[in-house]
């Protein structure tokens, strides 16, 4: 008997559909892995079950009731506990508050209320034995590693009497070891009969903990299986394979034999790790995609690229020239570009009108001194603006708008603009549509290509297979921050892609 | 209410925007009017008015530069104090004018510069380092001074805060160095960056703006300006007290403030600080004016900041609605 069912779940936000008529259930006492690719849907389905999201459509059953609207409260109440994958444990708490948090063992002293430490001690070390944590329960939980946070995670599931335990990408930053362990916990769980949705990328761990797998993709739900019965190699092909596959914008740019390429990265390593040794080389007018799983460190490899984080080793070439770029200064100048994934965050100025922010990096390159001398020259800053907001067919008002108050596409138009105007010759494009909606992505795609076509060399960072297949001329493949494929477009297709990124031994 | 009727909601916003402060300062100019119609509207009395002004809106020329880039600078009363010890100082060992005045703005800038180098090499917030380096600012001024003012000083000294043609001298400083820092914010590269960096540092930081260096930079103008500002208050005391400038912090920061620059950083302007310093001292003015005690000042001062600013807020909500 299903103890959790979601019938027919739709989920409309606004523009995108991100849940068509989904079902899922759970039994107690097994482990459900949900698998799909990056914007499959599984990110929402989550958000449902603990009362985030309220779905357009559909109906929920829990314990044989139903359960239309979630709230965060009914979710809970219906002993549904998540583990997300970034862990939501309070740092300057010690581990027996965290498992009580919200709901502390209280007792009186003297006609005053107190908390009740013995108790909440004394319970807490219950649960942390049966897990296997040896840990003080008054222990401060920013002294205790990662895979013990999420150990305490899961205590305090215990602890809340949960039913259904939700794990994200559990695995994504644990050792081998530590994984080990964790599946060891997941085995005990599941001999308490607890239900588990477990989401991962890494398909051989499905196979060694998973009862049943549902497979997800664009939002559709495509298939359970037992996985029993099946290979993991058998995954892959379910994750992707759209029936129709987008059209290549405009013309491949074909490599000449003996061309050398224009840009090329060597042995290019991050101080964090989250890249290592990264090797590739771009030609001339090439749109150079990189494909992988979020987190996989594509970004992080651009990022220390344009030198706005800081590299341990590695080296970049333009033209056969080795270029210095300790900051994304020394790469403006040297004629490189980012276009990063997070407007709000890191792309434009709330302050400031289309044609200031248009003008920043070129008064930049002109100044001297480090950027600190130069006049601002308003009358051919403002031409300059006018004539890219018109060449990218920018929608405002004028550029005297404020860049914050456009639409997501012609925002990034804007920052497009920025690095046109600086004249760059290197453009690296980190997500160039996330969050913009189907008509301008294309149109942004159209500007990629011609920007090609002009003689630009393009990288492109995307989690968006069809777009990465429709777009790019070569396509690289990040693995847990390596490279792990390299595939020429007309050979490429989402399921080499999808091998290539994720684990399958 | 018919001009605000006739308006529409954008044009009064931005009509606010950018006349708010001096509506605030012709209120308060009408209310003291009123209160004191034989003084206050005098013509000497308006311009002692402004030479009142002058070291707050000096210091806030300072502070503007902290606050732009969404921090705050706690040191300038401090620092100010500090570069007006060290000219007198030097003045008392007979030191050339010239080279005491540099002297002391070195001083100042040096304050500025080490403000700026702890909040990037600790990554602190500015409000914790200044607030550290004021105490310590301060401290070293008794330390210089032993605590007792200096004074006795040359005649140039107070020289620096003699008329020309019936206007203070160091309101013609302000107004300089006014017109030279509005063509600096409006018209150079480094100002313009300044404003982005405070609108998004790492937005900025992905357009090619240290934002290291343009954070030194800012706090060196802010030790600048409290420098001056230090030395213009030495000028027209004729002493160098240890605790001179306790506390002008926050006239700095309330005439930003009144002036229109936001906490967090990336919005304001020069003209706004001009008069916000001149709001600080007409309330200053008005009240003595008026014969308010010196305690119940403080308490009416205090009030009049708030009330400005949350006129400020309460309109630009009303208009956002």
């Amino acid at each position: 008997m299903e103890y959790l069912k979601m019938n027919n779940i739709t989920m409309k936000f606004p523009g995108v559909v991100a849940l068509d008529n989904v079902s899922f259930d759970l039994k107690l006492g097994e482990v459900h892995v949900l698998l799909g690719e990056n914007g499959a849907g599984k990110s929402t389905l989550v958000k449902i079950l603990s009362g985030i999201n309220t779905p357009t459509s559909g109906e929920i059953t829990i314990n044989g009731k139903a359960v239309s609207n979630l709230t965060p409260k009914e979710s809970a109440d219906n002993k549904i506990a998540i583990i997300y994958q970034e862990l939501s444990v309070v740092d300057n708490l010690s581990i027996a508050e965290n498992m009580f948090l919200g709901k502390l063992p209280t007792k009186k002293k003297m006609g005053i209320t107190v908390v009740d430490r013995e108790f909440m001690y004394a319970e807490s070390e219950k649960y942390l034995k049966e897990i296997g944590l040896k840990k003080n329960p008054s222990t401060l939980v920013q002294d205790i590693s990662i895979s013990e946070k999420q150990q305490v995670e899961i205590a305090k599931a215990l602890c809340s009497n949960a039913k259904v335990i939700i794990m994200d990408e559990p695995t994504s930053s644990l050792s081998i070891d530590e994984t080990k362990n964790l599946f060891k916990i997941i085995g005990h769980l599941k001999k308490n009969n607890i239900g588990i949705i477990y989401i991962s990328h890494k398909l051989p761990e499905i196979k060694e903990i998973g009862d049943r797998v549902t497979i997800l993709k664009d939002g559709k739900y495509v298939k359970t299986l037992n996985i029993s019965d099946l290979e993991v190699k058998d995954l892959v092909p379910l994750m992707i394979g759209r029936e129709i596959k987008d059209k290549f914008v405009g013309t491949k740019r074909e490599i000449v034999p003996d061309e050398q390429p224009t840009f090329v990265v060597k042995n290019l390593t991050r101080k964090d790790g989250t890249c290592k040794n990264i090797n590739f080389e771009v030609y001339k007018g090439e749109i150079l995609g990189f494909a992988g799983l979020i987190g996989a460190g594509r970004s992080e490899c651009m990022e220390g690229i344009f030198g706005a984080k800081t590299i341990s080793s590695g080296e970049v070439y333009y033209n056969g020239k080795k270029l210095e770029i300790h900051n994304p200064y020394d790469a403006m100048k040297q004629g490189i570009a980012m276009v990063t994934e997070n407007r709000r965050e890191t792309g434009f100025f709330p302050n400031f009108p289309i044609w200031k922010e248009i003008a920043v990096s070129t008064s930049l390159k002109k100044s001297t001194l480090g950027g600190f001398t130069g006049m601002v020259q308003t009358k051919s800053e403002k031409n300059i603006a006018e004539k890219f907001t018109k060449k990218l067919n920018t929608k405002c008002t004028g550029i005297n708008q404020m860049t914050y108050n456009l639409s997501g596409g012609n925002q990034q138009k804007v920052i497009i603009s920025k690095w046109l105007a600086v004249n760059s010759n290197i453009f690296i494009f980190d997500e160039p549509t996330k969050g913009i909606d189907v008509g301008a992505k294309s149109e942004i795609y159209a500007i990629m290509r011609s920007m090609a076509e002009e003689g630009k060399t393009i990288i492109m960072v995307s989690s968006e297979m069809p777009e990465l297949l429709s777009t790019c001329d070569r396509i690289i493949v990040f693995r847990d921050g390596e490279i792990s494929g390299i595939l020429n477009s007309d050979e490429a297709t989402e399921e080499k892609i999808m091998l290539a990124a994720v684990h399958l031994n | 209410m018919e001009v605000v009727k006739i308006m529409t909601k954008e044009k009064f916003q931005s009509f606010w925007n950018k006349f708010g402060t001096l509506c605030i300062l012709i209120v308060l100019f009408i209310a003291f009017s009123i209160g004191s119609p034989k003084f206050f509207p005098q013509p000497a009395n308006l311009i002692q008015c402004l030479l009142q002004s002058t070291v707050y809106i000096l210091l806030a020329f300072g502070e503007f530069f902290a606050i732009l880039l969404g921090g705050i600078d706690l040191s300038v009363g401090a620092v100010a104090c500090f570069s007006g010890i060290i000219v007198a100082d030097l003045s008392l060992q007979g030191v050339p004018p010239f080279i005491c005045l540099i002297i002391g703005l070195l001083g100042a800038v040096l304050f500025g510069f080490i403000n700026g180098v702890l909040i990037n090499a600790l990554d602190l917030h500015p409000f914790v380092v200044t607030l550290g380096t004021n105490t310590i600012f301060r401290g070293i001024c008794l330390v210089m001074t032993g605590g007792n003012p200096l004074f006795n000083l040359p005649k140039w000294v107070k020289g620096l805060s003699t008329y020309i043609v019936g206007i203070p001298k160091p309101v013609i400083y302000a107004a300089v160095i006014g017109v030279i820092l509005v063509a600096f914010t409006t018209k150079t590269v480094a100002g313009r960056n300044l404003y982005a960096l405070g609108g998004n540092k790492q937005s900025a930081w992905y357009s090619g703006i240290n934002i290291k260096k343009y954070t030194v930079l800012a706090h060196i103008l802010s030790g600048l300006f409290a420098g001056i500002g230090g030395i213009v208050m030495l000028a027209r005391v004729g002493a160098a007290e240890p605790t001179a400038g306790d506390g002008y912090e926050t006239y700095a920061i309330a005439a930003c403030i009144i002036g229109g620059a936001s906490l967090f950083g990336g919005k304001g302007r020069i003209w706004g600080v001009v008069l916000g310093g001149i709001t600080i001292g007409t309330i200053n003015n008005g009240l003595n004016i008026m014969n308010v005690s010196a305690f119940w000042q403080k308490i009416v001062m205090g009030s009049l900041i708030i009330a400005s600013v949350a006129l400020e807020k309460l309109i630009s909500n009303k208009v956002k609605k």
